[in-house]
This record gives C-alpha cells, structure tokens and sequence, in this order.
C-alpha cells in the first residue's frame, strides 16, 4: 500500500495514513472539476457519486433520533422500562450495540463496514480488496443501494408499529 | 466523433517537473501514465469499455493519487472523470486552463491536506441532550409509554428536538475545533459533515513542514474533548478541498 509507509506511525500527533473510508467523501466531492462538454461519462461511476450525498434532516432520520434516545438507560426512567427493556440496558454494551449505527454515515451504504478504520493494515486491506473485487459490479452497487434504502425504511415501519 | 478506443481516465494535475513514474494501477486495472504540456502534465490511465465497476475504480484513484502526492503537489481531479483521448487532455484540459492550473499548482506546491473528523460518542451525546433538556426528557418518557401508533407523531417531535439539539452542538465543537487549529494551517476548510454523528469534518492545507507541529495542537484538542468525542486525524493527503476550480474547455470540442 502506496500510503503505509509515507507516514511515520505509532505517534498520537502524527496524522494517521489514510484509510480508504477516511478519504471517500472528498474524492467523491471534491477536486478540480471539468467541464461536462469535454467529460465523458462511464457507467457506473457517476451513479455513485450521487450515491454519496445523506440527506440528514427527515422525518426518517427524526425517528432514528427518537428511538435511539428511546433506549438509552436513563436512571429517571427505570420504573417506565418495561422489565425486558431494563434488563437489555443492563447489559454492559448491550444499549450501546443496539443504538450504534443509528447515526452512521453513508460509507457502510457505499461500501459495507469493511473499510472501517481499524483496517489500516496490510492484512485487512488485502482482505477488504479482495472483498471489493468480488462485489463490484455495476448491479452490484445499485443493489447495495436499493437495499439500504428499503431496509430503512422497514426498519422505521417496525418500530412504528411497536409496542401496539 | 467519440471513437470509444481511446478514451482516457484522469487522475491529476501536476507540474511536468515533478512527474514521476507511478508504480501503482490505475483504473480498469490500466498502467497509469502522463500526458505533459508546456509545464504542466495530467496523470491519466487508458479507458476501454464502457463501463467501470465503480466502488474497485474508487481506490484505484485513491491509491494513483495518494503515492504521487507523497512527493509531489498533485491537483485531484474529482472522482470519474474521463476524457476524449490525449488530445483532448493536452489541448482542452492543459493547455486552455494553463494559467489556473499553474496558479493553484504554485500555490499549493510544499502544502498537504489534512483532515481532522470528529465524531460523537453517541450514548454520551444522547444522554446528555436528553439528561439537560427538560422538555425533551419530558417528551421521551410520554413516548415511552405511549403504545406505538398513537405515539407517532410525539416521536417526530421528539427526534426533531433532539436533532435540533445536536445540531446545536455540532456547531459550537466544530467552530471550536477551527478556532484552535485554523491559525496552523494556511488555509481551513469545513466541510458538510458525512453522518448525523459526526460532530465536525474539517479540511485543512499545511505546509509539509508544520503537519508535525498540526498534530501536536489535533492531539491537545483530543484530549480536551475525549469525553464526548472521538477525533480522527487523517493524511497527508492530496489536497482534494483546496483543488476547487472548475474548469471549462472553451469550444475546442469539435475537434
């Protein structure tokens, strides 16, 4: 990897190398850009640029607020917690997996979690590569899209309708 | 008119002097090469097809542009960008934006970007909203004991007033974070941020000499704000949000 060895590692004030998750949304956003007489434009490519833009503020992004803050284990409120409810929260790490997600970002929509940060290392770059290869066609990422999307939204149908 | 064969991907802009030869693939798995005129040169790579698989092309300009960077100002040129054969690169790109090209090139030459991400602990950023805010304590605990269906207009609310609230708070940890680190950088950026959990997303340009220097002052403000949030510290990286002309072609398209 072209990036692992510019930087020197193993201090807390040296920037880290760059992890491909770190850097999507300026490559994607970002740069000198030319004119759309003299581009080209390829299959595949100008979809996912559109791809990377979040909305943030909708009612569906007000539910995921408002479920989450649902969970949290507030001493306040236990006697309003239903039995179960308390039980799970108890559970050290349990509230924090369960609300973990709710506010992430679009790069697990692009690409899956498998460019998290913590793959910086040869290994995992290798691994997450290969994963990419083997997924990247043009169907591919615009199945991956689709199903984000729907999952969402059913996943704000459920929890609408729970507890009823 | 556009005879497909010859199509070619561009990464860059870099000045003739400094280019070098790049050992890494470019995309569609193609040698990567360089185009120069007058003093200016475009890293390109040959396209063929029509199509690219888009996430795998992503990295491939990622890895071209990260390894020149490493001693060479490079202009990225925003992702996907592909043009009608060498000709045109050299007359439409280079040579019609020569002067601006060459200004920015100028101006970002012996600089870095680098980027500093916060991102919130979520439970903690939740709980607080939620333990500081009476009414929106308030409003939970009805949606809590309200049955779902007839809560769901309360929940709403209550997702807005806490969005809102983050909100708020994403603008005071991001105006913080660039009043401690912006008199650093000779230029500072912020950008939207990628999740409704990141707390900042900042672009700065420094010369290659004070990134040490950057990064003791991103380590400080980490520690200041560990409770809450988490800082990322990314780069050197090209400087992809200070390369920000957008470049026409005049009318040489006939060609």
């Amino acid at each position: 990897m072209a990036v692992a060895h510019a930087t020197p590692r193993g201090y807390l004030e040296r920037p880290r190398p760059s992890g491909l998750a770190d850097v999507i949304d300026v490559i994607l956003d970002k740069g000198l850009v030319i004119d759309a007489y003299v581009r080209v434009s390829l299959i595949g490519i100008e979809i996912l640029t559109i791809d990377a833009r979040i909305v943030v503020a909708s009612v569906d992004t007000y539910l995921r607020f408002a479920e989450a803050v649902g969970r949290l284990d507030i001493a306040q409120d236990d006697q309003a917690a239903g039995l179960p409810d308390l039980m799970e929260s108890m559970t050290s790490g349990g509230a924090e997996s369960k609300t973990k997600g709710v506010l992430e970002g679009a790069k697990e929509k692009l690409f899956g979690d498998d460019d998290d940060e913590d793959s910086d290392d040869g290994d995992a770059k290798q691994k997450s590569s290969s994963r990419r290869r083997s997924s990247s066609s043009r169907s591919g990422s615009s199945s991956g899209r689709s199903g984000s999307g729907s999952s969402r939204s059913s996943g704000s149908r459920s929890r609408s309708s729970k507890g009823s | 008119m556009t005879p497909t064969g010859s199509l070619v991907y561009v990464y860059g802009v870099l000045s003739a002097s400094d280019v070098a030869a790049a050992t890494e693939t470019g995309v569609d798995g193609r040698a990567v090469r360089t185009i120069a005129h007058e003093g200016l040169a475009a890293l390109v790579s040959d396209v063929h097809g029509d199509a690219l698989a888009a996430p795998r092309e992503v990295r491939a300009h990622w890895r071209v542009l990260q390894e020149v960077s490493e001693d060479a100002a490079v202009l990225p040129v925003r992702f996907g960008t592909v043009m009608d054969g060498e000709d045109a690169v050299r007359r439409q790109l280079l040579e019609h934006n020569a002067e601006r090209l060459g200004g920015l090139l100028h101006e970002l030459a012996g600089r870095v970007q680098l980027s500093v991400k916060g991102d919130y602990d979520e439970d903690a950023l939740l709980r607080d909203v939620v333990t500081r805010s009476p009414s929106i304590a308030a409003l939970r605990q009805r949606v809590r004991t309200t049955p779902g269906a007839a809560g769901y207009y309360d929940r709403i609310q209550l997702g807005e007033m806490v969005a809102s609230d983050v909100a708020r708070r994403r603008e005071e940890d991001e105006a913080a974070a660039l009043a401690r680190l912006q008199p650093l950088a000779v230029r500072a950026r912020a950008e939207q941020p990628a999740s409704s959990g990141q707390a900042f997303n900042l672009a700065f340009l420094v010369d290659r000499e004070g990134v040490e220097n950057f990064g003791r002052a991103v380590a400080e403000l980490g520690d200041q704000v560990a409770e809450r949030i988490r800082i990322r510290h990314v780069g050197p990286l090209p400087p992809y949000s200070f390369a920000d002309l957008e470049l026409a072609a005049g009318s040489a398209a006939w060609a």
